[in-house]
This record gives structure tokens, sequence and C-alpha cells, in this order.
């Protein structure tokens, strides 16, 4: 990400909101694309609230008062939050977050609470084509958390548990509350913890690249959203694709970032 | 208030009048008709020659669907231990049938006769054995053989056979006789009638668009379900006259016409406005799609019975992903199309298998860019509003970022 300004915030500058499922992330840049501000909130119920009040934090921190031309909201809660000028889709904001991150970018992929979406850039950074999850919980940030839930864990914990199995067990349905029950009756049988954590990695991690199959996926490939946290996730996805797994820098709040390129670039007009 | 932005059609009143017509006489006016219920593919002429009043019970799903007990219903059928895998016009009116009290109209009025098509799909055959052996009635299945390359000769003769066996089938079960005079007058109408059908379609090749998917979908009732009729036949030269006028004015179906798309796939019936007017929001208009052509294809000239046979066993869902591939690719260029949107329906097996590769295909072909929407035609507790609403809003950012 360009490097956080300290000059402070004399001109105006441009917010980027994306409310999630199961966070609100905010970043806020000067009309250079300097960085400013960004927070990560839980969404809480709704995530208008928490998404007002990370707003409010972000701006307070970054001394920016009033001066903000223009918003761009993004994500679920979209819909409802009045406080921005105009909303967009995730897709263009996540797209738009990782071409500016990285311009050699050509499929994004980023797992969040609710939806996992493969999303493939031309060189210009254009949205070519995009594929998001079935109604299915399989293969998004939500199917992590239960599944660490049910083993006992933290979510941070669980990826990196996973990190040590030497032998995954399979884990054949793609439904959450199917494969919870698999991996309960593995555990039942006295399977290691870190195998059954493997095996759930392994099973994400070959949904998502099913999805990805949709759009094709052509290098660079970029990982963006929470759950690009997780070491056992990525190295999951490198290892069934055989292909390398950029990080994006500060995952989380890819889709606000591009949020706020957009809300730059349409306030500047 | 979706539907206030619509621009309505001034012969609606009238489709709704004819519409209401077909179903209140089927129950009160057969004077001494028997009543067949049939598959959208079955070939109805016949029939019409033989005197034989007809009911769809796929439209009467559709019409479930739309005024919403269509979930309901397919509960009655699931409570009897139909699978919610199920295609759900199946759902439905086996849920009709075991249970009028949910449904519009009481259901349907019972049938004397059954005759499926499987040119349409599979479920239909076992569907109507399931409601033979219910209402107890005789049952006839047109077997159309699935076209994977080139229609072959011995196709056609063995769809013209069992044409024959209809006609002794229904001789037998009616005491009704085939008159050929009135079988040739049968098939001029219907003939007349798909063609106005077809040319209403060829006319949302202008800019902008005189109509948008939802009209499409609507007005395509009567060439469904009274096909052969001369009611229908006035109806269509009526709608067509107003569609020329539209545009002779340069009236377009929605407000403002940006976008030109090809939608795949039969209806999401149960939110018909609020869907298709997302896109109207974006200024985009489905200008054509691949279901309501379905029956926009002329009976051949010559022997009637084996025009009928060419004509039923050579529909757009009995032929090869190839085949409709070709298809989508011709409709684009002939309608300048942007984008195409493709409903992933839960439902109807062999309309949405395969969709991905035919996206993935056209695509190519194209340049054009294309959209899944999984949903259903009529059981709504399948259509997941935010997640379609995201989807759209992306496909037409995308769009946008093309222009």
């Amino acid at each position: 990400m360009t490097s956080t300004s300290q000059a402070g915030t004399s001109g105006p500058c441009f917010l980027g909101i994306d409310i999630g499922s199961l966070t609100v992330k905010s970043v806020l840049l000067d009309s250079q694309e300097h960085l400013l501000g960004r927070g990560v909130a839980p969404a809480g119920y709704g995530g208008q609230e928490a998404a007002a009040e990370l707003v409010a934090q972000v701006l307070r921190e970054a001394h920016a008062g009033d001066s903000v031309a223009y918003a761009v909201v993004t994500g679920y809660g979209r819909v409802l939050f009045r406080t921005a000028d105009e909303e967009m889709s995730e897709i263009s904001c996540h797209a738009r977050g990782a071409f500016h991150l990285c311009p050699k970018v050509r499929t994004v992929i980023d797992i969040g609470g609710q939806d996992s979406k493969a999303i493939r850039l031309d060189a210009n950074g254009r949205v070519v084509d995009f594929a998001m999850n079935d109604k299915c919980a399989a293969g998004t940030g939500r199917f992590l958390e239960v599944m660490a839930a049910a083993l006992g864990l933290p979510v941070a914990e669980f990826g990196r548990l996973a990190l040590q199995s030497q032998h995954p067990v399979s884990i054949s349905s793609t439904c959450t509350v199917f494969a919870e029950s698999e991996a309960i009756s593995h555990m039942a049988r006295g399977v290691a913890k870190q195998d059954v954590a493997a095996g759930l990695h392994r099973a994400i991690a070959s949904r998502v690249l099913g999805l990805a199959a949709r759009v094709g996926l052509e290098p660079e490939v970029m990982l963006t959203g929470g759950v690009a946290l997780n070491r056992g996730l990525v190295l999951a996805l490198e290892g069934l694709s055989g292909q390398r797994v950029t990080v994006a820098d500060d995952p989380q709040v890819v889709g606000a970032l591009g949020a706020a390129l957009y809300a730059l670039h349409k306030g500047r007009r | 208030m979706a539907e206030k932005r619509y621009k309505k059609l001034k012969t609606a009143v009238e489709l709704q009048r004819l519409m209401q017509w077909h179903y209140a006489s089927a129950r009160y006016l057969r004077l001494g008709r028997p009543l067949a219920w049939v598959t959208s593919g079955a070939p109805v002429e016949i029939l019409r020659a033989m005197g034989i009043a007809v009911l769809y019970p796929e439209n009467y799903a559709a019409l479930c669907a739309a005024r919403q007990p269509a979930p309901t219903l397919c509960q009655v059928a699931e409570a009897r231990g139909y699978s919610q895998d199920l295609c759900s016009y199946a759902r439905t009116d086996l849920g009709s049938a075991f249970d009028p009290a949910y449904a519009p109209m009481q259901g349907l009025p019972k049938p004397d006769l059954l005759i499926a098509c499987n040119n349409i799909c599979g479920t239909v055959v076992k569907w109507y054995e399931a409601m033979a052996g219910y209402y107890n009635v005789p049952l006839f299945v047109l077997d159309t053989p699935f076209i994977h390359d080139q229609v072959q000769e011995s196709m056609l003769s063995y769809v013209a056979a069992q044409l024959e066996e209809l006609v002794r089938f229904v001789e037998r079960a009616t005491g009704h006789r085939l008159d050929m005079a009135r079988l040739s007058e049968a098939v001029r109408v219907a003939n007349e009638t798909t063609a106005l059908w077809g040319e209403i379609r060829a006319l949302c090749k202008s800019r902008p668009s005189p109509l948008n998917a939802p009209d499409l979908f609507v007005n395509m009732a009567p060439i469904v379900v009274l096909r052969g009729s001369h009611s229908a036949l006035r109806f269509y030269r009526n709608l067509k006259a107003e569609v020329e006028e539209r545009v002779r004015r340069g009236v377009g179906a929605i407000p403002e016409e940006k976008y030109r798309l090809l939608w795949d796939n039969i209806a999401i019936w149960h939110h018909l406005y609020r869907f298709y007017n997302y896109f109207a929001d974006c200024d985009a208009c489905f200008v054509v799609d691949t279901y309501t052509g379905g029956w926009s294809q002329t009976l051949p000239e010559g022997e009637p019975l084996s025009g009928i046979a060419a004509a039923y066993a050579t529909v757009f869902l009995n032929s090869s992903l190839q085949y409709r591939v070709e298809c989508m690719v011709r409709l684009i260029q002939e309608y300048g199309v942007d984008g195409f949107v493709m409903h992933c329906n839960r439902s109807c097996k062999p309309y949405s298998l395969g969709q991905y590769a035919m996206r993935r295909a056209v695509m190519e072909r194209t340049g054009v860019p294309g959209l899944l929407i999984e949903s259903d035609m009529c059981d709504a507790r399948s259509y997941a509003e935010e997640p379609i609403r995201t989807r759209i809003q992306a496909f037409m950012e995308s769009l946008a970022a093309r222009a």
C-alpha cells in the first residue's frame, strides 16, 4: 500500500467503507492516493452502527475532521449506509484495491465471511470475469469459524495447527453442517486435531479453487479478505493449485481500499 | 411500486381476459369435450383437430409461482415424499392435485387423459406417470430421441409413427376421431400464430427495444396454451400492431436503454418484475431470450403428421449444447447484445446442465460477458435476494467499465 502520509490532512480526503457480515473496514486516502488511516472492527448487528463508529474513529485518528470529499460504501451492509455518496459491489472494489497494490495481479481471490469470489482482471485492471460461491457457506470465512469452533480453537490458532499436520484427513462434504459432522466423527475416532484441521483447510481450498477455475487461474494470483491471514489456507491453496499465491498487505481492508480509490476517482470529477 | 415503472402494454387487458377464459372454459364450458393435460412440447394441433380441450400444468405452475402459493404447494408434494430436488413445476402441480385448497382456482379440473412428450425433459415422463396413477387416467408418452449432433431421418420416422399411435390412443380414450381437414386448419392457424410471435420477437432488434424480458414471458402464455386457436391468433395480431407502434414512435420497454441483454433459461416467475427491474434500474433491457423463442418455430409444409414430427422432435431443449451455443451466438449478433444472463435454474436440469461450459464458449466466441444467477423458476425458497443483487450489481459495473 502507498506509504502512510505524515503530512496530515489539509486537503480533501476520500473514504472507503466495507460493511461485511463479520467485520466492517474503512480506509481513508488523500487526493494523492496516500493512506491517511484504516480500521477494522466487528460488524455487530447489521454493521451500520459499527461502520459509523469506525468511520468516526478513522477520521479522528487522521485528524481529518469533516474534510471527506466523497465516500463509497461496499459489502453486504452497503445498501442501508446513507452516509456514503455511492455504493459499489465488492467485486469492483476488491479488484480495484488489489490492482492498486500490485498491477501484475490478474486473478483476485477474496474469501469473505459470506461470499468467496474469484475475479479475473485484464492488464488495465478492469474486471473481465468473476465468479461467486453458490448458495452455500462452504469455502467462506464463516466455514472456517464454524470449523475452528468445532475443534475448540480460536480461528488464528486453527490455521497454525493445520500447518503441523503430516496426514491430513479427507473431508468429502462441501456443506458446512455436514463437514462439521464429518470432522467431529474423525475426532471421535481419535484422529489428531492437526490432521482434522489440515483436512478442513484442504476442503475449503479445493472449493475455492473450483470457483477460481470458472474464471481461469491466471497468474499473478492475489488473496484478499480476512481469511488471507490464515497461513494454513494460503499453503493449502498453493499446494492444490501448484501456483504461487500472493497475500495482499493488510488483506482485510483491500475492499475498503478499492472503495476509497473509487471515491477519489469519482470525487475528483 | 416497481411495477409502476414498467410500461404496460395496452393488450395486457386482452391477455388477462384471454387467459381467464382459457382456464374458466376448461372447467365450465367444455361442452362435452374430453380434457387432456399435456406438456409444453406436446403436439397440440392433433388434439385441437380431435376436439379435445387442453390444459398445460407447466403454465398453471408458473401462474401459481407468480401468485405466490407455489412454495406451499411444493411443500405439500414434499410432505408426500417427493424430493425437493424434483422440478418445481412438477411439485407445484402435484401439490395442487393433492391439496387443491391451497391452489389458485382450486387446482386444475381433473383430466380425462394425459400426454407427455420428453422433448423438453425426462422428468415429465415420471411426473405424468405419477398423475396417471393418482387420477387413474390413461397416459401417452411421446418419445423424441435427443439430438446429439444431426437430426437423423430415422428419428423423424420414429416420432411420426408414434404420432399415428397417439391418434389411435386418443380415439380409444375419448371416441373422438381425427379429421384431416381440421388438422390442416389447426396447423395453418398455429403456423400463422407462431409466425406472428416470431415477428414480434424480431421487432426487439430495434433500438430501443419495444419489449423487455417480462413482456416476452407474460405474453408467451397464449402461444403455449392456445396455439392453433383463433383467439390466440387474434391476440398476437393486436400485440404485434402495438409493438410495431412502439417501434415506429421509438418507444422503448424501459425508460432509457443503455445496455442490451440476452436471457437464457425459464423466467423467475415469483420475482418477475422485481428481478428484471434491478437491470432496468441500470438501464439494461433484455431484448431477446432463448426461452420464448421455443414457440416461434412453424411446422413444415406437406403431410401434417410428418411435419409435426419434424417440428416437435427438434426443439431447442432436445438438442446438443453445441447447437444451443450456436443459437446464443447468433442471437447475440442479430440483436446487438452487450451481455448475457443465464438463469441456473435448480428445477430445470436439461436447461441448466452445461451452462458453465456454454457461458465460457459463448464468451469466447462473441467477447460478450455472461453472468450466471442461481434461482428457481417456481420455488421462491431458492431465491436469495442479497447475493443475487450483489451479482447483478457487479456484472452491471463491469459492463459499464467496458463502455
